[in-house]
């Protein structure tokens, strides 16, 4: 019973999943009614929050007290770091399928695999944050991503959506065979595929390689220390590219473009997330020896380098784009960047920058769902917002939908007192303490940076007015949208306004990785 | 590392040895007479007529595919099959979780009407 109570929040979503499919199919008849299911929207989301609120039981009933966890090792790690990315992971996903709820039905493109596909990528993304062993990492990575490619490819009359879809599943599979391949040679230089014996190994190899000595718990000997090596850089390049950060976001910026907007918004905001979780996992569990997180022979620099990379790049490609679709998928990979700064921080103070990472994943995620409801908002059936053009005037004409909208994008940009500012608050001290001065500053300047095409949007909604001729933006009307958008901007004040309770859950969250 | 994996180094070595062996002697004892209709590719058979991409219903792949998909998940049930009486109450309950999910599977196909040959 205690098994089923900490797994709750997984067990919730893949139910909710599996009769939201018998209950479509069920509906549908035989595939050739292709009438409006509103249903489904809600219990996509219901089944989203329920799981959220278990994690959230779950969490606050304590998952150390529960026995019995040991079942479970080392396949799945129930801590509070996953119940903290379950409950995110969970949250961000029924607020997509709410802007799904919306979107799909005004487009014309409801079906019902919508939500199914949703829900079973959202799981994926739990497994992924939870997952403790190669096996059941690489199972949750697949899982996510093979429903993310379909959801990519939604909009099944628009070649757009095809190409997109098409680039993502192939630079999706590339570098899922590379993390696997990386995977491959940890293990063959370890004889480990769970995460803490990984670490165990790589730290005797490590401090082998310190004395010169041969010292590897395997036949290979001095052999293995390349192929840790190796197999780090493989499988640091596989997540990287799922986190999108430069050199590996090329995929990126396609993709969320053609991707119907709420497919969009779940991958800038769960799909990240997940990846983060793991990312930080691989590197501070599998990686967190005193050679690996030095600054002169371990990952740090390398991140460091990475994160300075996809701030700059994202930034300055982002100010010149004419679609805001596009220039909000620019944005993510910055925040990718920003985020990878507190992964560096974290090489000093493990719990610092992990809590600096979590709480701004907390920010972001209700902030991009609602900067893409907004943009859902913003268009109707036959003229969807995608370039600035689109959305001028729609604050002097509709302020209620621009509000929300201006909102979110300042969260993005860091104003205060909103969400946003605090997470890179955080993460810029930890950074700052950590002693990374110049990589702080680099960040600081890119947030300045940035703030130019987040301002840009908000020019455009409430000092221009639309060209002659062109058409004037019009907000479409759905109860789904305007419930996700007021959620998302609840929390985005909520957060901004009392951060430090945020902060402390955060903490707590990121301490149970150290063992705390 | 030498020591571990020698022997496959050897073995490889052999066989590209057997091969290339088999291959030189071929080319130096054979005895060769060429003619022009020898030397054409596709020597055999007619010439081809007609467009050379066939187009295939794309229904063919929607019954392979699921037949791979339920294919592979009754493989899973053969290991606990044989291991029955040690996997005891988990097994059985794992088994039967797994196997339900597999029937909520094939009742979406037959509701989609993936099952049926014509419409």
């Amino acid at each position: 019973m205690n098994l089923f109570f900490a797994l709750s929040p997984f067990l919730t979503l893949a139910l909710g999943a599996l009769l939201l499919m018998v209950a479509e199919a069920a509906a549908a008849g035989n595939g050739r009614g292709e009438k409006v299911r509103p249903g489904l929207a809600l219990g996509a989301a219901l089944t989203c929050f329920a799981s959220c609120a278990a994690a959230a039981g779950v969490w606050f009933y304590g998952v150390e007290r529960i026995e019995g966890l040991d079942v479970l090792q080392p396949w799945l790690i129930i801590d509070r770091f996953t119940l903290f990315f379950a409950g995110l992971l969970a949250l961000g996903g029924g607020l997509a399928s709410l802007l799904a709820g919306g979107y799909l039905p005004e487009h014309q493109i409801e079906r019902g695999e919508f939500y199914a596909l949703l829900l079973f990528s959202t799981l994926g993304a739990l497994i992924l944050a939870a997952a403790g062993d190669v096996l059941t990492l690489f199972l949750g990575l697949e899982t996510m991503s093979l429903g993310v490619y379909a959801l990519t490819a939604f909009r099944r009359a628009s070649p757009r959506s095809a190409e997109a879809a098409l680039k993502y599943f192939l630079l999706g599979s590339f570098a899922a065979a590379l993390l696997l391949f990386g995977f491959a040679l940890l293990y063959g230089a370890t004889g480990h595929t769970d995460l803490a014996g990984l670490g165990q190994a790589v730290k005797t190899i490590a401090s082998g390689a310190l004395s010169g000595q041969a010292a590897g718990p395997t036949t290979l000997g001095a052999a293995a220390g390349p192929l840790v090596l190796f197999g780090f850089i493989l499988v640091l390049a596989g997540l990287v590219f799922k986190v999108s950060a430069v050199p590996f976001h090329m995929w990126t910026p396609d993709a969320y473009e053609g991707a119907p907007t709420p497919a969009t918004s779940f991958m800038a905001v769960a799909v990240k997330a997940g990846a983060f979780a793991v990312l930080l996992r691989v590197l501070l569990v599998c990686f967190g020896d005193k050679q690996s997180t030095s600054w002169a022979n371990g990952w740090p620099a390398v991140i460091a380098w990475i994160a300075v990379l996809t701030m700059t790049v994202a930034n300055l490609v982002a100010g010149r784009q004419e679609s805001a679709k596009r220039m909000l998928a620019y944005s993510s990979i910055a925040h990718a960047g920003y985020l990878l700064v507190g992964v560096v921080a974290t090489s000093r103070d493990g719990t610092a920058g992990t809590s600096g990472i979590l709480f701004y994943l907390l920010g972001y995620t209700v902030a991009t769902i609602g900067a893409f409801g907004g943009l859902i908002l913003a268009g109707h059936r036959g003229a969807e917002a995608v370039s600035f053009e689109d959305l001028a005037g729609l604050g002097r004409r509709h302020p209620a939908a621009a509000l929300p909208f201006a909102l979110f994008l300042l969260s993005l940009a860091g104003v205060p007192p909103t969400a946003g500012f605090f997470g890179k608050w955080f993460i810029l001290k930890a950074a700052m303490e950590g002693g990374f001065s110049v990589l702080t500053v680099v960040a600081f300047l890119n947030s300045v940076l940035g703030a130019y095409y987040y301002l840009k949007v908000l020019v455009y909604l409430y000092m221009r007015e639309p060209g002659a001729g062109a058409p004037i933006a019009t907000p479409m009307k759905s109860g789904y949208v305007n419930v996700a958008l007021a959620v998302s901007a609840f929390f985005v004040v909520l957060i901004g306004l009392d951060p430090s309770r945020s902060l402390s859950v955060a903490t707590r969250a990121a301490a149970s990785l150290f063992g705390g | 590392m030498f020591a571990t994996y020698g022997p496959m180094f050897l073995l490889l070595t052999v066989a590209a040895l057997i091969a290339l062996l088999f291959y030189t002697g071929a080319t130096v004892l054979g005895p060769k007479n060429p003619t022009p209709d020898k030397m054409k590719p596709y020597e055999c058979g007619s010439e081809s007529s007609g467009g050379n991409h066939l187009k295939l219903s794309v229904k063919f792949y929607l019954t392979a595919i699921l037949f791979v998909v339920f294919d592979i998940e009754a493989v899973f049930i053969y290991p606990w099959a044989v291991h029955f009486k040690t996997l005891g109450w988990t097994g059985l309950i794992s088994m039967f979780s797994f196997l339900a999910v597999v029937i909520v599977a094939l009742v979406y196909c037959v509701k989609k009407g993936a099952l049926e040959w014509e419409k």
